[in-house]
């Protein structure tokens, strides 16, 4: 039987919609009649962790695999900082899609991402803040997708929209339509190769190397998790209005802001830890922070 | 008179055999057959005479939670329970097993509802078959001491680390007045050296227990706690030989009644098991060759033991006392035909189901068992699980 199943990979944050992404994609392909699934990558949900939604959508036949999609035909990347953690491109085919939400030139984003397969930016964020009010993309990405793969069409996603959004569904259609207008595409590089990069790569032990009972003997081994992955946004200090209160330090939640190494008194956030939730941003009364998009 | 023959009820043996284990805690709810084990312990804690924490809990299910913090801590944990409480525990077990907690428990084995049973059978443990303990079953009063000292020392064994379930039979066992041969203090404390759990909880050193585990850590996980189960086998092996230097009471996985040249086996499990070498003897005595097998120890299952031990028989019958609704055997006898299946040659095997819910199995009975088999395996009647005794 001919593979006739598109498949696609969203990458995105917790909170940030990607499973939403999937679903509806999902939900206007099965309008349009054909085969489609949408399922996330099932674990703990936590606001600003990486994780993945999945899709397959199929006009021919019924789609019986249930497992991850390894090998996406399209990759959709909902916040640009998992470019720089994640390998997202892993496993995507030739002359496949590559979908990307970042603030940078499409020129930009293909010296550092650009291979045999189509490439697509947009500056789904700033869609996002400007007719949404927040900062999640997920309705805003569908637009640069259908443009770039024309996987549905972007009829269909109105129905599932309403449907998912009431009120908000029109804001959402608007920002999806916006995208899709704006999203700038290149063609694949047939001759360049993939870049090489390093990613961390995670090292799980043999059953062997266990413990009984998998007890944990290192005291505070929560230190070794990079918390810091999760932040689409970091805290900016500008020191000349600091009045050295502490209170960033007494708010932050994840405990990771710290006296700066070798000026008495202020406060820096440690990146490997801070999860950009902006707490300390929020308390300051002087507003010496300012939160930044990652990019 | 022999030095330390006593007469003791199987409950009170029980808790003697804990208390000369030196338990540090028990945490137990009462529950019919079982209370005389616990009753005793309280008693012997309230007196003064077992140095011990007794934690009167309000469930089984604390029972289980309590014993694993005690166990945790580097405390020697009994418990004992019985049919229902046996599964209001049901979560629990797993988690006692997956964290290496070397608790040991007593279950007086009784029948599940409904209706509503206090009498023996072994539908409790079977339902509690895969949750990852050492299970071991005593056929008498000597043996139900015995094996719950072993049970120590077996399950605290730094290579094995596990739960140990010690299976008797309620009423036929806890409630039966027999001789015993008590060991001494000064000797159960030589065989069986202070508890030392090797990750214990403890503020100076912490260690966390029961981590959450994902996907690519779980298998694994699995894995090592199902190698570690059956690698445990040895460890039982030599502490019963030890036990058996010590005692001159010798146990062993499986375990063998008038096997040789026999070409008809019958399989038990339990208190009956006795009460069935009066039909094996009954029938031999007309020509019959005919023997018994019983497995000691259901968990880890004895497999090499079990198929060595089978090898020369035509015929095995299985008599289990508990059903598996809708399948095609009962639980035991189906582990005896996975067992049995790899071999090229192998014996046929007849099931029979009964002792349920408190009904007696004499040794006439026994003998019809055997009979009844031998003319099913005649007729090529395999198929069927067939309900000894039942009124129809």
């Amino acid at each position: 039987m001919k593979d006739t199943t598109i498949e696609i990979r969203w990458h995105g944050r917790g909170g940030q919609g990607a499973v939403t992404s999937a679903e509806l994609i999902a939900m206007a392909a099965i309008a349009e009649g054909e085969y489609a699934q949408a399922f996330p990558s099932f674990g703990p949900e936590r606001r600003g962790a990486p994780v993945l939604a999945f899709n397959r959508i199929d006009n021919a036949n019924p789609i019986r695999a249930r497992s991850s999609v390894i090998n996406p035909d399209i990759v959709a990347v909902l916040d640009p900082g998992l470019l720089y953690i994640t390998d997202v491109v892993s496993g995507l085919k030739q002359n496949g899609t590559l979908i990307v939400n970042s603030p940078k030139s499409l020129v930009d984003i293909k010296s550092e991402f650009g291979g045999p397969w189509k490439l697509a930016v947009v500056n789904a964020t700033a869609i996002a803040r400007e007719l949404l009010g927040v900062n999640i993309v997920n309705t805003t990405m569908l637009g640069a997708v259908v443009k770039a793969t024309g996987i549905i069409k972007m009829e269909s996603l109105v129905e599932p929209i309403e449907e998912r959004f009431g009120a908000r569904a029109k804001r959402n259609i608007d920002a999806c339509a916006k995208a899709y207008k704006e999203a700038e595409i290149a063609e694949p590089v047939a001759v360049r190769a993939r870049q090489k990069r390093e990613f961390q790569v995670e090292k799980w032990p043999a059953w062997q190397e266990l413990l009984p009972g998998c007890v944990v003997i290192e005291a505070g081994s929560a230190s070794q998790y990079r918390t810091g992955d999760w932040k689409s946004q970091h805290p900016e200090s500008d020191y000349s209005k600091c009045i050295k209160c502490g209170l960033c330090y007494i708010y932050c939640p994840e405990g990771c802001i710290v006296p700066k190494l070798g000026e008495e008194g202020f406060f820096e956030a440690d990146m490997y830890y801070c999860k950009g939730c902006g707490i300390c941003a929020q308390e300051c009364p002087k507003d010496v922070i300012t939160m930044v998009e990652e990019s | 008179m022999v030095k330390n023959r006593v007469s003791m009820e199987g409950s009170l043996a029980v808790a003697e055999a804990a208390k000369l284990a030196r338990t540090d805690v028990v945490a137990a709810y009462p529950i019919t057959p079982q209370t005389h084990i616990v009753e005793r312990l309280a008693q012997l804690v309230a007196d003064g005479e077992l140095d011990a924490n007794y934690i009167p809990v309000e469930s089984e299910h604390s029972a289980m939670s309590a014993c694993l913090g005690s166990s945790a801590v580097g405390a020697r944990t009994f418990t004992a329970t019985a049919g229902q409480g046996l599964e209001l525990m049901h979560e629990v077990l797993f988690v006692a097993s997956s964290s290496r907690l070397p608790i040991v428990m007593v279950v007086a084995n009784r029948a599940l509802s409904g209706p509503l049973s206090v009498w023996g059978d072994h539908s409790d443990v079977m339902a509690a078959r895969d949750c990852g303990w050492i299970q071991i079953f005593a056929e008498n009063v000597q043996q139900a001491f015995d094996l719950v000292i072993c049970a120590f020392r077996i399950g605290e064994d730094p290579t094995v680390l596990f739960p140990v379930m010690v299976n008797i039979d309620g009423f036929h066992l806890s409630h039966v007045i027999e001789p015993l041969y008590l060991l001494c203090q000064e000797e159960v404390d030589k065989f069986l050296p202070p508890y030392k759990y090797p990750y214990a909880l403890n503020p100076d050193k912490p260690v966390s227990i029961g981590a959450f585990g994902m996907p690519n850590i779980y298998t694994e996980a699995k894995k090592s706690q199902d190698m570690a189960l059956r690698a445990s086998k040895n460890v039982i092996l030599k502490t019963w030989q030890e036990f058996g230097k010590l005692s001159g009471r010798n146990y062993l996985p499986v375990e063998t009644y008038k096997v040789e040249d026999a070409e008809v086996l019958l399989l038990t499990m339990g208190s009956f098991s006795e009460t069935a070498m009066i039909a094996i003897d009954a029938l031999r005595e007309r020509g019959e060759k005919v023997g018994l097998i019983r497995l000691r120890l259901w968990r880890p299952f004895p497999l090499e033991e079990f198929q060595k031990a089978v090898a020369k028989a035509k015929l095995i019958i299985v008599l289990d006392r508990a059903l598996s609704f809708g399948r095609p055997t009962g639980p035991v006898c189906s582990e005896v035909q996975a067992a049995l299946y790899p071999l090229k040659t192998k014996p046929e095997i007849v099931s029979f189901v009964g002792g349920l819910g408190g009904r007696d199995i004499s040794a006439a009975t026994f003998e019809n068992i055997i009979r009844n088999g031998m003319e099913k395996a005649k007729s090529g009647r395999f198929d069927e699980l067939e309900m000894i005794e039942v009124r129809q």
